[in-house]
């Protein structure tokens, strides 16, 4: 039987060879006989000229011709096939960022014109990432058509593999694997983006399903990180450039001055209390206030003040006004001239731990968020229910007060606020939504439980109902944590609420209850919206500067969604925690030590083999903090 | 008790343009932004439900359909595309072909080939029996066009129309007897007395001639748009059922009858060409999906327009014999129209909407009364009032 498909596969090709032409009339031919394919990128490059590098190719010795190709045409065997056969070609060169996604076509193309199918020779600009330039696609093509291998990295030898590890992102996931990796002796740059680490968990009140405080789990973690000597903590700081390769990568990291000093700050306050101006707190997502000087939370890690330029009297009048705060600082660490510093690292591998965003509520339109006071984000409630929130954890509603310098209504939480006396939560918000996110973003199911559990608890009185699509329990002890919250005497509605309105002061929300189909308007004092998760702003930035793909949500994407879910096509270069996809804190915890064991099992390796441990150099991060 | 699905069902509504309800997860959301949706009258949720599960029955027994005036809402919110408008669009077409006795409905509905056919060979009937009866019937003499000796004399027009009017109103009524077959005796539907059906006979000519429930949708220029129409087009059918006469003498203009038949035409044309355009730009969800039916419908309303116009304009500008051709041209759009389109296909809804919102009024009027589903224990009382003390 084998034989026969054989037999038949053949005749399958001989059939399409009689079809497009006569076949064999240059194969015999010695001399090569090459086209040169060159792929454009998808986004233009600024220092890649494709024209002057055709012109170049098309005089290299035994090019035949040279084709540009643009990113967006489709690539058809059958018609190249045709053209490979007019042209008399018998090797193809293919030069793109990433020629192996083009190869199988053009073998078969080759095959069908007559040739040999093996002859397709890649001249590859984006292996490595070293990024494409006209004089190294050029060097690269010369050397594809001379069939000459190229070195694959020619700036680094192996030998000098870095030990050191980049962790971008000081969340959850970025705070275990600095941990992981320097707990077995090595160095780790934790870059954190805002002034300090912890990320959404620091956020929290309580976790789901265990109803864990989340504080009691992450704060020894943030303050590990802040004590241990292998760890260098980067605040404020984002990642501008990134260059080299597995073992040697160049970073470039853009660190903002907190204009104040860590080390001689105490937190004691006294800059704060006189600061005149006020800004919302990014940390509690905007239901309270900071000053211009401010510390995110009172257990944030590095435990210093730091100053907001975009709020800060003395930086926007460039020193002419106020200064208060280093005036009343007794221990002068206020430096309010203090600049922000380009830091050059040295690592052999980074590790992506960049999380997410929630998505904008107020697109959402029939929610009324931004219109109705008491429609919350479910991380304005987590600020809310957070006993280090601004009502100290009491769930309260909002108030309107008169602000004293704006002279206008606002709507504020006080702790001695009114309670509601029914809660809504809506599921799905943005999320499984083609108008808006596509996926499930996977925790928001459990975190509204956790926040009708929450609500019953400090709320005995308050009715709650929880309008869903469909309950996801997927975790270990997710199902029985559902069970328990219907139980505790939450209504569960089965169907997607279309809208909230506001009717004579009442809030309230409609929709149909599925199951027995009848609609149901339900009168509320407050609507918690479960809004999704989404890649933090910035992930397609980063994404770019690190040559790593992401997904059509924009996750960074994994090199095997099964068997590689933290490598990702660069090596040396991982994903771990949300920003490769939604997932809860158990995962994202796991998935951070599996990165951190990846990137040890490299420095362990190159450590076993060659024992040439690079010192770090001397200009590589800032100064060492205590 | 075994309940009877046909798992084709989903398949065969594509064939009606309800092609995305398999994406419908159940939300819940459209109905919840639907402005017409009331208990116990629920939609479209609960029809797209009967599809996916191929409730055939439940289906073509429910009046919700006809309660839904394609306002869009629910397409433009909906979380999957399911395009839940559109889905209620394609169940009333399956129900017109359900109601529909003859089968001719259904044909029309899934054969676009058919449907163009049907519409070609009615019209050259109608072409050629206009033009011999005028020549051997008539007046004889194509460039008459009014008064005595005239090609197409209206008293004959008048018996024509008339006996066409007969027949087609016992079609659709035969439908519409069907109609209240299937839903006055429907799984869910209570028995209801005849003192209601009398007493709430009024509903049938307030919703008829005022759609007053299609203002009831957010967006108000679909409701707008439908009531020109449908004015205008009244306003015409009268004038040539009762007035043709009148509208056919001439070269004087008699402004009595003229000035309605001026009014008419700008709305039938001015509504027609506003639907087509929004159908071609596809700028609002009722209008993004066109089913071959929809295009026939608008196209023909349009051609009668004009042609009726034509033959207007030549007759008065001195041009009989151009006159006569335009008028047997517009006549062969008429007919194929009235034929197919009112019993058979979009226009049925003139009697099936009124009917629906009569029904609907008169179940819940016989429920309140304490009637019940044979064999069936009353609806239990809504979430939310068992929630509420």
């Amino acid at each position: 039987m084998p034989e026969r498909v054989n037999q038949n596969r053949e005749s399958v090709v001989k059939n399409e060879r009689e079809q497009i032409g006569r076949g064999s009339d240059v194969q015999a031919a010695a001399l090569p006989r090459i086209g040169v394919f060159l792929f454009e990128g998808s986004a233009p490059s600024p220092s890649l000229d494709y024209a002057s590098v055709a012109e170049y190719a098309a005089h290299l010795p035994d090019v035949i011709a040279v084709r540009t190709v643009a990113a967006s045409s489709a690539i058809t065997p059958e018609v190249l096939a045709v053209e490979i056969r007019k042209a008399k070609l018998n090797t193809i060169v293919l030069a793109a960022d990433h020629p192996g996604f083009h190869k199988p076509a053009f073998s078969r193309a080759l095959t069908l014109a007559g040739r040999d199918g093996s002859q397709v020779r890649l001249a590859s600009f984006g292996e490595r990432g070293d990024g494409a330039s006209t004089k190294r696609a050029k060097v690269l093509i010369t050397c594809a058509v001379q069939n000459v291998p190229v070195k694959p990295s020619p700036k680094h030898d192996v030998t000098e593999f870095n030990t050191a590890t980049l962790v971008i992102g000081g969340g959850i996931a970025g705070i275990q694997a600095a941990l992981e990796i320097a707990a077995s002796n090595h160095k780790v740059y934790l870059v954190e983006r805002t002034g300090t680490i912890g990320g959404r968990m620091a956020m929290f009140d309580k976790t789901f399903p265990t109803l864990d405080c989340a504080a009691c789990i992450l704060t020894p973690k943030m303050v590990a990180v802040g004590q241990n000597p292998n760890i260098e903590l980067l605040v404020l700081s984002e990642v501008q450039e990134v260059s080299g390769s597995f073992g040697q990568f160049n970073v470039k990291v853009l660190k903002h001055a907190t204009r104040v000093d860590s080390s001689a700050c105490v937190a004691c306050g006294d800059c704060a209390r006189y600061c005149p101006v006020t800004a919302s707190s990014e940390f509690d997502m905007g239901i309270a206030t900071r000053k211009g000087i401010f510390i995110p939370f009172p257990q944030a890690v590095p435990n210093t003040y730091m100053i907001d330029p975009t709020y800060c009297t003395w930086v926007l009048s460039d020193g002419k006004k106020c200064g208060a705060c280093a005036k009343k600082c007794s221990k002068g660490a206020v430096h309010l001239d203090a600049k922000d510093e380009l830091v050059d690292l040295e690592v052999g591998n980074i590790i992506v731990a960049t999380g997410y965003d929630t998505p904008d509520a107020h697109r959402v339109e029939r929610y009324g968020y931004g219109t109705y006071p008491n429609v919350l984000t479910s991380l304005e409630f987590e600020r809310l229910t957070n006993a280090s929130g601004p009502t100290g954890g009491k769930i309260v509603m909002k108030t309107k007060k008169v602000n004293k310098k704006t002279k206008t209504e606002e709507w504020v939480f006080e702790p001695d606020g009114p309670k509601p006396k029914a809660v809504a939560i809506v599921h799905c918000v943005g999320s499984r939504d083609q108008n808006y996110n596509p996926y499930c973003s996977r925790v928001c199911c459990m975190y509204s439980l956790k926040f009708a559990h929450l609500v019953r608890e400090k709320l005995p009185e308050a009715k709650c109902y929880e309008y869903y699509i469909d309950m996801r329990a997927f975790g270990k002890g997710y199902e029985e944590f559902h069970e328990r919250i219907r139980e505790e005497g939450v209504l569960l509605v089965r169907g997607r609420s279309a809208s909230v309105a506001e009717r004579d002061g009442q809030l309230y929300i409609h929709g149909e209850n599925t199951l027995d189909e009848h609609l149901i308007t339900l009168p509320v004092d407050m609507v918690l919206l479960s809004v999704g998760l989404q890649p933090s702003h910035g992930s397609a930035e980063l994404a770019e500067k690190l040559c790593i793909p992401r997904d059509g949500d924009g996750w960074f994407r994994e090199l095997d969604y099964n068997s590689e879910p933290n490598g990702t096509p660069r090596e040396g270069i991982y994903v771990a925690g949300v920003c490769q996809g939604p997932k809860d804190i158990p995962d994202t915890v796991a998935q951070a030590s599996a990165a951190a064991a990846h990137a040890l099992r490299s420095i362990v390796s190159s450590e076993a083999g060659k024992k040439v441990a690079q010192p770090l150099t001397e200009n590589a991060g800032s100064p060492a903090r205590a | 008790m075994a309940v009877r699905t046909n798992p084709e069902l989903i398949d065969q509504l594509q064939q009606f343009g309800a092609k995305d309800a398999i994406k419908c997860y159940q939300c819940g959301n459209c109905s919840a932004a639907c402005a017409h949706s009331e208990d116990p009258y629920v939609f479209p949720r609960k029809s797209m439900r009967f599809l996916q599960m191929g409730l055939e029955k439940p289906l073509r027994s429910s009046l919700d359909p006809w309660l839904c005036y394609y306002c869009g809402k629910c397409s433009e919110q909906c979380p999957r595309g399911a395009e839940p408008g559109e889905t209620m669009m394609g169940v009333r077409r399956w129900l017109t072909s359900e109601y529909d006795f003859t089968g001719i409905s259904r044909l029309l509905y899934r054969s676009w080939s058919s449907e163009l056919a049907a519409v070609i060979v009615v019209a050259l009937l109608t072409g050629a029996g206009f033009f011999g009866f005028g020549l051997f019937g008539g007046g004889g003499n194509l460039s008459v066009y009014d008064g005595p000796g005239a090609f197409l004399p209206p008293h004959a027009i008048h018996v024509f129309d008339w006996t066409m009017g007969i027949i087609l109103a016992s079609l659709l009524s035969i439908n519409c007897i069907r109609m209240w077959h299937f839903t006055m005796h429907g799984e869910h539907a209570v028995p209801v007395p005849l003192s209601l059906y009398v007493s709430y006979l009024l509903l049938l000519p307030v919703h008829f001639f005022t759609q007053k429930r299609f203002r009831h949708c957010e967006n108000k220029t679909p409701w707008t748009n439908h009531l020109i129409l449908m004015l205008s087009y009244l306003t015409m059918l009268t004038l040539i059922m009762v007035f043709l006469k009148q509208m056919q003498a001439g070269p004087q203009v008699n402004w009595y009858a003229h000035t309605f038949g001026y009014l008419s035409a700008i709305g039938l044309v001015g509504t027609s060409i506003f639907a087509i355009r929004g159908r071609i730009k596809k700028d609002a969800a009722y209008h993004r999906h066109s089913h071959e039916s929809d295009w026939m419908f608008l196209g023909l309303l349009l051609y009668v327009s004009v042609t009726g116009i034509l033959q207007h304009v030549l007759h008065r500008a001195g041009f009989p014999m151009a006159a006569n051709i335009t008028y047997i041209v517009h006549l062969m759009g008429v007919v194929p129209m009235l034929a197919l389109e009112v019993p058979f296909s979009k226009w049925s809804h003139l009697a099936y909407r009124p009917l629906a919102i009569y029904f609907a009024q008169l179940q819940q009027a016989a429920q309140a009364e304490g009637a019940t589903p044979l064999g069936r224990p009353a609806r239990p009382q809504p979430v939310a009032q068992e929630q509420g003390d």
